[in-house]
């Protein structure tokens, strides 16, 4: 009723006014202060003392103008969803328009600066489970700029989806992973100020940049004038992932002849409180320039890269955890000579270089043309061994419940051994060697060996694409009603995977042979052979030094084009969007050595002979040859998707907006591929992912309030994937190919900015998101050996994946995993001088552990005996929940501008007040059975593994720009 | 605003530093040289609470009492390594042996060949381990598992505590000369039980004649259970323990040609059809050849139900689905006494052939390896793949 006075007030001053005609005016453009990036839809109220004379908003590019005014003093009030209210002085004189340049508006929220390095890098081991984080942006978004950094913490992915289906675009391309799909924020990890200007869409939404799919869609600009212009320095300061960050960054903007550079770079160093081993010693740098020919050209040249290595943490079971009494310990290092030393490191080094053309023929007409390549070398390293024992302090034998445990069936019951390993792992500083990797143990081993074999090596095993991407867009205003987007793009993705030797570990060479195949095949050396043509060649197996490739070695090929359009139709308040995109994707491997488990036949299509053995070849379920070497049979698929979006704004505060989509995609090259180190072998019965999604939204923004609620609803069917663990009852890499998985995912998010209207610059703030995430099927596995070309368990069902009920009527609940499926957040934000000071609680519920298939199928719930009980299905099936978690953050910042010219900020996050250590923030059940009970009726699981999130911490950042 | 700016300075100084220095920014391993931390190898006087007296083996294996025994007494023992695992013949056991004798130390680690190295000198603290007996050979393990049926008098010392605690390696050594030994010597060492000298030792046996028989016990799925007191899923071959029972012109070396069996040998056995007539069951109860199937010989449900939907297959398919490695016995002889060479389907050499001369009983064969007591007669087990002398007569 207010807002409709104001308004009724305008008019009548202004109808006065229009009575009269002034030249006078004042106009200008709205920009972010904190990255001089445009900024849209911000509302500007002029006022002379308490009159409102004229109200308008900014556009696209954030320029606005007000006429029609007569000389004399105005107040300009600016506000925008996520900015500090601003208020200006403004004089009018002699008729002119006061052009009043750039108004910069400060952010509202944090300083803070999500990235993938708010994510510690998890060791997934051979667990076979990913674990990809899901990065929210969108400071425009209430939802997303409360979430986006408070759930972080716990990896809270939006809506349930994996972060494979957020669509991230750099400079127009998109980046998900060729192989994976994973969204690739690692790649430029450490050039925050490079990368900070971006758009983002949420959900289902359309965009210009992008066809996207159900989960939003990022696109960061890239180039060199969306870098913040002047210099800028930073330091930071983190107790929870590295102790030090220096970055520094340079840009000259738009210079008078039409160029525009831009620099970053960054050093990311040190150690943290809580993780030990965990190290960062990872840098970063860009470089990139703009040239602007005329009017309509431009064009963009970046480079950058973030080569480094960082330590990663390694999950445990809990009662690792419990014995060393720390939540956080970590089994992937060990001290050598006084110094850490960590045997899982990631090391990359990938380039990416960009060349990007801008076409701006008029105001109507946009479009550009982008060449991405990405290339260099990602690997990650790990303990290998040759007829040695485990290096793994935390390996399962080494623990006290390997000994003793108080069901007698499971066969347990040396309560001496017990006793001794409680009291090892009970004093872990009284026996390190035992508690924590043993590097001298496994140098001695490598150094009395006959000859200098090494037993033990570090390995790395390389990921290394060779990614080339073209990408082409267009927005054409066609008309005052229609806007029409669309876009082309290509992408040929060379990924060779591979294993080199990093570190001999004190010994002169090691052998390239398969000790897994020996177990079984020790009688026929050709079996053993990683490189079964080296053998024939040289008639003994490859010795190796340090980067040389071993063990397996192929090429994951992906190609892909497509195509996109959509159309943006606008009725007055009513707006309407359509599009649809099609693609074509086909993948294939193509095996670089000849493995002797699956030598496959010889160039000529005959039977091998080695060793004067005849290699009776074995064959696909398709009359195909299995062999290891080569290119396989090519997977192609059709993809497609259309969505539909409604919007209609009311009174210019209101907005409700709707949005559906279906899409059919192909699976990625990971879901496809059985064994893909040593084979060409496919998943059988491939089909493409089928996605339905719609989600129902209201938003209001205005008189400082931000509000946002959804609904969605979404069913993803005919998922497939592929999990490797290393299991040792069969001694080797066993994989699971799991087909048909189904889900469904809806909820409601809610997100809410509001004044306290008591406290002058103190706003309440929350989100809440409510979802409920579960699997609507029951797919189908086939479990495969890598030391064998027969199947384990072929295409059976795995009748226990979905929620299952009990014979007696009780119902054992299964869920998506991954992600609190309740989160909420209640705070209140202080603004004023350029101070906010944050605080916040935080809930998280109804969060589940990843499930293996293995434990849902009959096999597994029946036993040994065969024979399946209710107790046993509970027993075997059950998903383990996790407890519900309540954390408080912090956060504090403040800016000062010196001498008008000089800028210096700082900002502080505590996070995780209430020091609660005990927050799981996932984790995964070992694909294991415990097999050898007493009554040999049943199996068991073997305890799951977790990671926990840190206690109270800390990040701060001060930083200077001029 | 300056005194803001100290405080800020001062915070950051604090927070990036004073968190403890020597834990972020202690030094981290980002690859290249290292200089390890050197082996420690014991000698008498560095060993840990050594008072200068060892027992001999011999003296230690006199303590043995039947159902095992903790020894105390501030009890050492020396010896020199004379097990390899390499071939993966022995697994998880680690034999010394001093002038008087050899023992198995149960040291429960696989491929222990990369820490023992043959040859090299080994103390044994045995305060707090138990001597028991393996089917009548000594061995020095850990507190038997306190199991219901009591199977092992002792367990594996498998825990790296545990191992550090009572294994110290010494120096390293000129690997040991096996003893060569002769009928009457085994004799003799069989006639002084368990106390006999040679059992444990490393030693060369010349002249042995191939006896034309193995032993091998199977079980057809290898996930069941394999207690004696679950016939259903025991397959024997094995030959008559009478004379008299025995099959005229039948093989009883049952077709193996190899020293043991891997998982693909042991299905090509199977698939040659020489086992056919072997028989699922053990001691009396026998219930027919594993052609046939396990709904075929078994009434009682609960058995029955225990192979589930492999009751339908015939027994040679369920060993088919369920192969493992298998070992074998062969049985020489030497003179008038039986002497069990004894092979592990994992060892490395498990595939490999018997000289066709030592089948056909045209050459006597000479081997080294670890003697042992085995239920009162003598047990030959290879160390590493068999360098055999053959001896055409």
């Amino acid at each position: 009723m207010k807002r409709f006075f104001l308004a009724l007030a305008a008019f009548a001053v202004s109808a006065v006014l229009s009575a009269q005609e002034y030249t006078g005016g004042v106009k200008g453009t709205v920009v972010s202060r904190s990255d001089r990036q445009p900024v849209e839809n911000a509302r500007l109220t002029l006022l002379q003392g308490a009159t409102e004379l004229a109200a308008t908003v900014s556009g696209e590019d954030g320029t606005f103008q007000i006429g029609n005014l007569d000389d004399g003093m105005y107040t300009l009030v600016i506000v925008a969803p996520d900015f500090l209210e601003t208020q200006v002085q403004v004089t009018v004189n002699d008729g002119y328009v006061k052009n009043m340049f750039n108004l910069s508006l400060s952010p509202v929220q944090r300083v803070t600066e999500l990235d993938e390095d708010s994510f510690a890098a998890f060791d997934m081991g051979d667990s076979g489970y990913n674990d990809n984080p899901t990065i929210l942006f969108g400071s425009n978004d209430v939802f997303n700029n409360i979430a986006g950094y408070n759930f972080s913490a716990v990896r809270f992915q939006a809506r349930g989806y994996s972060s494979e289906s957020q669509d991230v675009y750099l400079a127009g391309v998109k980046m998900n992973d060729a192989i994976t799909g994973y969204s690739p924020f690692s790649l430029w990890s450490g050039l925050n100020e490079a990368m900070r200007s971006k758009e983002t869409v949420n959900g289902a939404e359309m965009s210009d940049y992008g066809f996207g799919g159900y989960n939003g869609l990022t696109n960061i600009f890239g180039n060199a004038d969306n870098v913040r212009k002047g210099w800028r320095g930073s330091v930071l300061t983190n107790s929870s992932l590295y102790r030090l960050r220096l970055m520094g960054s340079y840009a000259t903007g738009v210079m008078d002849n039409g160029w525009a550079f831009a620099a970053n770079v960054s050093a990311r160093l040190g150690g943290n409180d809580w993780i030990d081993g965990v190290y960062y010693r990872s840098f970063a740098y860009y470089l990139a320039a703009d040239k602007v020919f005329g009017d309509a050209h431009k064009l963009s040249m970046v480079f950058f890269a973030t080569p480094g290595q960082r330590g990663a943490q390694n999950a445990s079971t809990q009662e690792v955890y419990d014995l060393m009494g720390d939540n956080m310990y970590n089994s992937n290092w060990g001290y050598q000579n006084g110094v850490v030393r960590n045997a899982r490191v990631r090391k990359t080094n990938e380039p990416i270089a960009i060349l990007k053309y801008d076409f701006t023929p008029s105001d109507k007409f946009e479009g550009n043309v982008t060449l991405l390549y990405r290339f260099g070398k990602n690997g990650y390293t790990a303990l290998d061994w040759y007829d040695a024992q485990d290096p793994r302090p935390d390996y399962y034998r080494n623990l006290p419940s390997y000994f003793f445990d108080v069901n007698a069936d499971m066969n347990r019951n040396n309560m001496l051994k017990y006793a001794w390993a409680k009291e090892v792992w009970g004093h872990a500083s009284d026996f390190p060697e035992l508690t924590h990797v043993n590097w001298d143990r496994l140098y001695q081993v490598n150094g009395i060996q006959e000859g200098g074999r090494s037993k033990y090596v570090q390995e790395e095993r390389h990921v290394d694409q060779r990614d080339l991407n073209f990408a082409a867009t267009f927005k054409w205003r066609a008309g005052s009603r229609v806007t029409v987007n669309g876009g082309l793009n290509a992408r040929i993705n060379r990924t060779e995977y591979y294993k080199s030797v990093a570190d001999l570990l004190g010994g002169k060479y090691f052998v390239n042979i398969d000790n897994f195949a020996e177990r079984d095949f020790a009688a026929l050396p050709y079996k053993l052979q990683n490189d079964l043509d080296y053998y024939m060649k040289n008639g003994k197996a490859q010795t190796l030094g340090v980067g040389d490739k071993y063990g397996y070695d192929y090429y994951a090929q992906v190609r892909n084009v497509g195509g996109w359009l959509s159309g943006k139709f606008s009725f007055g308040n009513f707006s309407a969007h359509v599009g649809g995109r099609l693609g074509y994707e086909s993948f294939w491997r193509d095996g670089l050595v000849r493995k002797g488990l699956f030598p496959g036949l010889d160039a000529n299509g005959n039977k091998l002979v080695v060793d004067g053995i005849t290699i009776e070849p074995t064959y696909e379920a398709d009359g195909s040859v299995t062999t290891s070497y080569g290119r396989s049979k090519v997977s192609r698929f059709l993809n497609y998707a259309g969505k539909l979006g409604l919007n209609y704004i009311i009174g210019g505060t209101m907005r409700v907006y709707a949005n559906m989509g279906y899409f059919n995609d192909a699976p990625k090259f990971n879901q496809v591929f059985l064994s893909p180190r040593t084979r060409n072998s496919i998943v059988s019965d491939l089909k493409t992912i089928k996605t339905f999604s719609t989600d129902l939204n209201w938003q209001y923004s205005g008189n400082g309030i931000n509000v946002r609620a959804t609904a969605y609803y979404t069913t993803i069917d005919d998922q497939s994937k592929v999990m490797s663990a290393y299991d040792d009852l069969q001694n080797a890499f066993s994989n699971f190919a799991i087909s048909g998985i189904d889900q469904r995912n809806m909820g409601i998010e809610l997100g809410f900015k509001v004044p306290t209207y008591v406290v002058p610059n103190l706003s309440l703030q929350g989100v809440l998101a409510l979802g409920r995430y579960e699997y609507t099927s029951n797919p189908r596995m086939t479990q495969t050996v890598d030391n064998s070309a027969e199947t384990v368990m072929s295409n059976v069902l795995v009748p226990y994946w979905k929620s299952t009920i009990l014979s007696d009527g009780t119902k054992v609940q299964h869920y998506v995993p991954s992600t609190p499926q309740t989160a909420a957040s209640l705070g209140l934000s202080y603004n004023y001088d350029y101070w906010f000071i944050d605080a916040d609680v935080e809930y998280f519920g109804d969060s589940y552990l990843d499930m293996n298939p293995l434990y849902r199928t009959d096999y597994a719930v029946a036993g040994l005996d065969n024979y399946i009980t209710d107790e046993e299905v509970s027993y075997m099936t059950m998903q383990e929940k996790f407890d519900p978690a309540w954390l408080v953050n912090v956060s504090i910042g403040k800016s000062w501008y010196i001498q008008r010219k000089y800028q210096l900020g700082f900002s502080l996050n505590a996070k995780n007040l209430l020091n609660n250590r005990n927050v799981k923030t996932g984790g995964y059940e070992q694909t294991r059975l415990v097999d050898n009970t007493v009554s040999k009726e049943r199996f068991y699981r073997f305890d799951p593994k977790y990671f926990y999130m840190a206690g109270t911490n800390y990040m701060l950042n001060i930083y200077f720009r001029f | 605003m300056k005194k803001t700016l100290i405080a800020l300075g001062a915070a950051l100084m604090a927070l990036a530093s004073c968190q403890s220095l020597k834990e972020e920014w202690q030094p981290v391993f980002t690859f290249g040289e290292i200089e390890p931390e050197a082996l420690t190898l014991y000698t008498e006087s560095t060993l840990p609470g050594f008072s200068g007296n060892f027992v001999t083996i011999k003296d230690l294996k006199s303590r043995y009492r039947s159902g095992g025994v903790e020894i105390s007494g501030n009890t050492w023992i020396k010896g020199q390594v004379i097990s390899d695992d390499r071939s993966g013949n022995i697994y998880r056991e680690l034999y010394i042996q001093d002038a008087t004798g050899g023992i198995d130390v149960k040291v429960g680690k696989s491929s222990l060949y990369s820490d023992f190295r043959l040859g090299q000198w080994v103390y044994v603290y045995c305060d707090g381990l138990t001597l028991g007996a393996y089917n009548g050979m000594p061995q020095l393990g850990a507190e038997a598992d306190n199991t219901t049926t009591n199977e092992y008098e002792t367990s594996y010392i498998d825990l790296q505590a545990i191992i550090d605690q009572h294994v110290f390696r010494g120096a390293y050594a000129d690997p040991v000369s096996p003893v060569v030994v002769e009928e009457a010597d085994i004799k003799a060492a069989l006639s002084s039980g368990y106390t006999g000298e040679l059992w444990g030792k490393l030693v060369t046996v010349k002249g042995l004649k191939y006896g034309n028989e193995i032993f091998a016990l199977l079980y057809p799925n290898s996930n069941l259970s394999h207690k004696s007191s679950n016939p259903e899923n025991r397959v024997f071959l094995s030959s008559p323990q009478n004379d008299r029972d025995r099959i005229p012109g039948f093989d009883y070396t049952w077709g193996i040609t190899t020293w043991a069996m891997s998982k693909a040998a042991y299905i090509g056995y199977i698939r040659s059809g020489k086992w056919d007539t072997a028989e699922v069951g053990s001691g009396s109860t026998r219930y027919g050849p594993i052609t046939g199937k396990p709904k075929d010989y078994l009434t009682d449900g609960i058995t029955l139900q225990s192979f589930g939907f492999d009751a339908d297959l015939p027994y040679k398919e369920i060993m088919i689905k369920y192969a493992t490695a298998n070992y074998v016995s062969h049985y020489f002889t030497l003179g008038d006494t039986s002497i069990q060479v004894r092979t592990s389907g994992y060892a490395k050499f498990s595939d490999e052939k018997l000289d066709e001369r030592i089948l056909d009983g045209s050459a006597t064969v000479d081997i080294t390896g670890i003697l042992s007591i085995y239920n009162g007669a003598a047990q030959f087990t290879l160390v590493d793949e068999p360098s055999i002398s053959v001896k055409v007569y």
